[in-house]
């Protein structure tokens, strides 16, 4: 039975690799078409694209949308669909800006941001797991109560829906200049420093520690997921709750851990957003504005896969990334309004290619231990 | 799978022979109209009770964290700067103003208006959620409902005026505004029909596109070149929906809301009586059944969907002609009122009028909050999203109802609102 198991969650690892790679060939093709809709200016786009500026946006704008993939992995995995990423992204966007104008460092403004999520987080397992909610109906909840309760705390504390932390990350090489390690304030700044003047990839050496902590964090989550006890009882949890529950593993736990761990990552991802830019925008649809929406869509396309949740990540927010250039630079005549719709419509698009991807076969279902 | 896979582990007889996937989808229907219409409501209501006592702590919280000269209101010796009672005072009575001294003032004119609206998008999400799809998009079908009425409605008006005009004019504006709507809405059924493509995921999608879109238009070729806001031009007053008790100023018509309620008893009807509506609810309940008795899975899909959007299409036109007057960005959030109107009301159309009316009290109460409190009016989106978490937890509420030793006599079915479906209630 368990090796049956082990060997059916192989084969959907290898298939998640497959389709990564096509989505992904899938999505340039898409980004290609847009370039070449624009006929003459198809080269100044191309240009945009390959900038280092773009590339350093689209790391930036990475970040939250991979983390809360990465939340919606593991929550999914276990069994509980987390639709609420959107939410947990919105409350602690707000929370790490108000943990940090209230601590004066940004470090525990992601703190808090990540405590404020993973309540969030227990919320949202307490009525799935125990009361044995909708989870689609309970998620979309968690969003409309984030949605609310944000701006209402930001109008609260700080009198304005929109709010300011007065703090930002620093960059890696401040980060090491400001270490006061000897070899790591000098010899090491002075190398990234020459490193980040390499044309498109310098951007790489120049980014937030929050964007080397997302590359940390999609590494460790595959290692979790795919090589330890803890990885294979959420994967079992999602397939075969059956199977787990008669190996003598409480299936109830293993979800709340999944679905915590969901909120702890998403709530660094929150963080991370309004940080970057030390405000957090509490107007309309917030400054989350679909994120985590699009990180599910992102974990759908690296079908559950972490590295191709990261590598669909990078292409929807470098889409993002080319729009905010080609607003920036004028380049196409197409008015920013509209550039601002490419990456919902390639998320439909995306979506309609490849919408047969495989959920774990428990998905959405509740399980009691003893259960016919 | 058995047929009772709707009814969770409800009374129907899974193993019993039954002659045909019909009979037996429709007496599963039948068993979970008697079964859970009571106890909907019961956990409905309850549902709305608690999320006023979590939104009461909330207040109190609210008021710990905010710095203020003299507590507003004290419990048990600790102070606190707002006043919960104060708030809800405001929240739900201050939405009929003075009723007894006018029962047409303004503040009772703008639930009207926001009750009428409440109406389309929540009877719009009910039908999708009877055929099985989550329809989240109301917005952005709301949105271009909107924006094409008024730009078509526009269009038209000076070619005529008068009585006459205004019966033509809002006819048109209403059959333009749920054809876009319509359209609009057919985009996620027809992703999900043929590619299987989340509905959920799409229609929030699409809900950022219409945004975006109608930004655009409304701040670009269709702007009104006199205003600095992003709104597109004035619809002559013939060419709005005709007040005939409320003053001119107040933006609310009784004719609107008669339209509305007419429409949620008639799409009851279409769902209980007619060939459509059987396929609907087939589908939403039991959708291998539905399709091995005959129905056409990815056809009821589309259709249903183009019917939600159609509401949610219709609700932005009569937006426009009653309370709006042209198309302005920053539409309301309806759409997302809808969702919450459709669930509170167990996905029965005529129950979504009273859900509505619920609705347009606490919006139009949230105004009377934001001008005599200093409680932030965002307080009715943290209600609405409470509203749908304890709603979509009926288990919760059954296990507090067993405490309290009320016997288990509703029986029936186990399962909340659900994607996969609702239920009659």
């Amino acid at each position: 039975m368990s090796a049956d198991l082990g060997g059916r969650l192989d084969a959907v690892g290898t298939r998640g690799a497959v389709a990564g790679a096509a989505a992904l060939v899938a999505v340039l093709a898409l980004g290609g078409l847009v370039v070449a809709g624009s006929g003459g200016t198809a080269a100044a786009v191309l240009g945009l694209l390959f900038s280092k500026s773009t590339l350093a946006a689209a790391l930036r704008l990475s970040v939250p949308i991979a983390f809360a993939a990465l939340g919606g992995i593991f929550a999914e995995k276990s069994g509980v669909i987390n639709i609420g990423l959107e939410g947990l992204l919105i409350i602690s966007a707000f929370a790490g800006v108000y943990a940090t104008s209230v601590t004066g460092s940004v470090w525990l403004g992601v703190v808090g941001g990540v405590v404020a999520s993973t309540l969030m987080a227990l919320l949202f397992a307490i009525v799935c797991i125990e009361f044995r909610a909708d989870q689609i109906i309970a998620g979309l909840a968690i969003w409309l109560i984030a949605l609310g309760l944000a701006p209402f705390a930001s109008q609260v504390v700080f009198g304005s829906k929109n709010a300011s932390a007065g703090a930002t990350f620093p960059d890696i090489q401040q980060l090491f200049a400001d270490s006061g390690v000897p070899v790591l304030s000098t010899a090491v700044v002075s190398a990234l420093d020459t490193l980040g003047s390499i044309p498109f990839f310098g951007a790489l050496f120049e980014a937030s520690p929050m964007v080397y902590l997302m590359f940390v964090a999609v590494g460790a989550s595959w290692w979790t997921l795919n090589r330890t006890s803890f990885g294979r009882w959420v994967r079992a949890s999602g397939e075969n709750p059956r199977a787990l529950d008669t190996a003598g593993v409480d299936v109830s736990r293993v979800r709340y851990a999944a679905v915590l761990l969901s909120g702890v990552l998403a709530g660094v991802g929150g963080a991370a957003l309004s940080l970057s830019l030390g405000q957090f925008v509490g107007n309309g649809p917030t400054m989350v504005n679909g994120k985590g929406f699009i990180a599910i869509v992102t974990y759908l396309l690296g079908n559950y896969n972490p590295v191709g949740a990261l590598l669909s990540t990078m292409l929807f927010a470098g889409l993002d990334a080319l729009q905010f250039s080609l607003q920036g630079q004028d380049v196409l005549a197409i008015p920013q309004s509209l550039v601002r719709t490419i990456p919902y419509v390639s998320v439909i698009v995306v979506l309609a290619l490849f919408g047969r991807t495989r959920i774990p076969e428990a998905a959405g279902e509740h399980y009691e231990s003893g259960e016919e | 799978m058995t047929d009772d896979d709707a009814g969770g582990d409800g009374p129907s007889g899974g193993g019993s022979a039954a002659p045909s996937p019909r009979d037996r989808a429709f007496d599963a229907l039948d068993r979970l109209v008697a079964a859970s219409a009571t106890e909907r409501l019961l956990i409905s209501g309850s549902a709305l009770l608690l999320s006023i006592a979590v939104g009461f702590l909330l207040i109190l919280v609210a008021g710990r964290m905010t710095s203020c000269d003299t507590a507003a209101y004290t419990l048990f010796g600790v102070g606190f700067c707002y006043d919960p009672v104060l708030v809800y005072d405001s929240l739900f009575l201050g939405a009929f103003g003075d009723f007894l001294a006018n029962p047409l003032n303004g503040q009772f004119a703008t639930t009207v208006s926001e009750t009428t609206v409440l109406v389309f998008t929540g009877v719009a999400v009910a039908v999708a959620f009877k055929a099985g799809v989550f329809n989240i998009g109301g917005q952005g079908q709301l949105v271009f409902g909107a924006l094409a009425s008024a730009l078509a409605v526009y269009a038209v008006a000076g070619a005529l005026s008068g009585f006459v005009g205004t019966v033509v004019l809002v006819a048109f504006g209403l059959a333009v505004g749920a054809f876009v709507g319509g359209a609009y809405g057919a985009i996620p059924g027809a992703l999900k029909a043929y590619a299987d493509a989340n509905e959920v995921i799409t229609t929030i999608m699409l809900n950022f596109v219409a945004t975006s879109v109608a930004l655009y238009l409304a701040s670009g070729p269709f702007k009104d070149p006199e205003s600095f806001a992003n709104q597109t031009r004035r619809l002559p007053e013939y060419a709005l929906f005709p007040q005939p008790l409320f003053p001119a100023r107040a933006n609310a018509s009784m004719v609107a809301l008669v339209l509305a309620v007419v429409v949620a008893v008639g799409i009851a009807y279409l769902l209980r009586r007619t060939s459509f509506g059987y396929d609907v609810r087939t589908s939403g309940i039991q959708p291998e059944a539905a399709e091995y008795g005959g129905v056409d899975a990815a056809r009821t899909v589309v259709s249903s969907m183009a019917l939600s959007g159609a509401l949610a299409g219709l609700g932005g036109a009569v937006y426009v002609l009653t309370i709006a007057g042209n198309f302005q960005t920053g539409v309301p959030d309806y759409g997302f009122d809808g969702i919450t109107v459709s669930i509170l009301a167990g996905n029965n159309p005529v129950g979504a009028v009273a859900a509505a009316l619920l609705f347009g009290v606490l919006k139009s109460g949230s105004i009377i909050v934001d001008v005599s409190t200093d409680v932030p009016p965002q307080l009715v989106g943290v209600l609405r999203g409470l509203i749908v978490l304890f709603v979509a937890m009926p288990e919760f509420f059954r296990m507090i109802g067993k405490r309290v030793d009320v016997r288990d006599r509703l029986g029936g079915s186990r399962d909340a609102v659900a994607t996969d479906g609702g239920e009659e209630a």
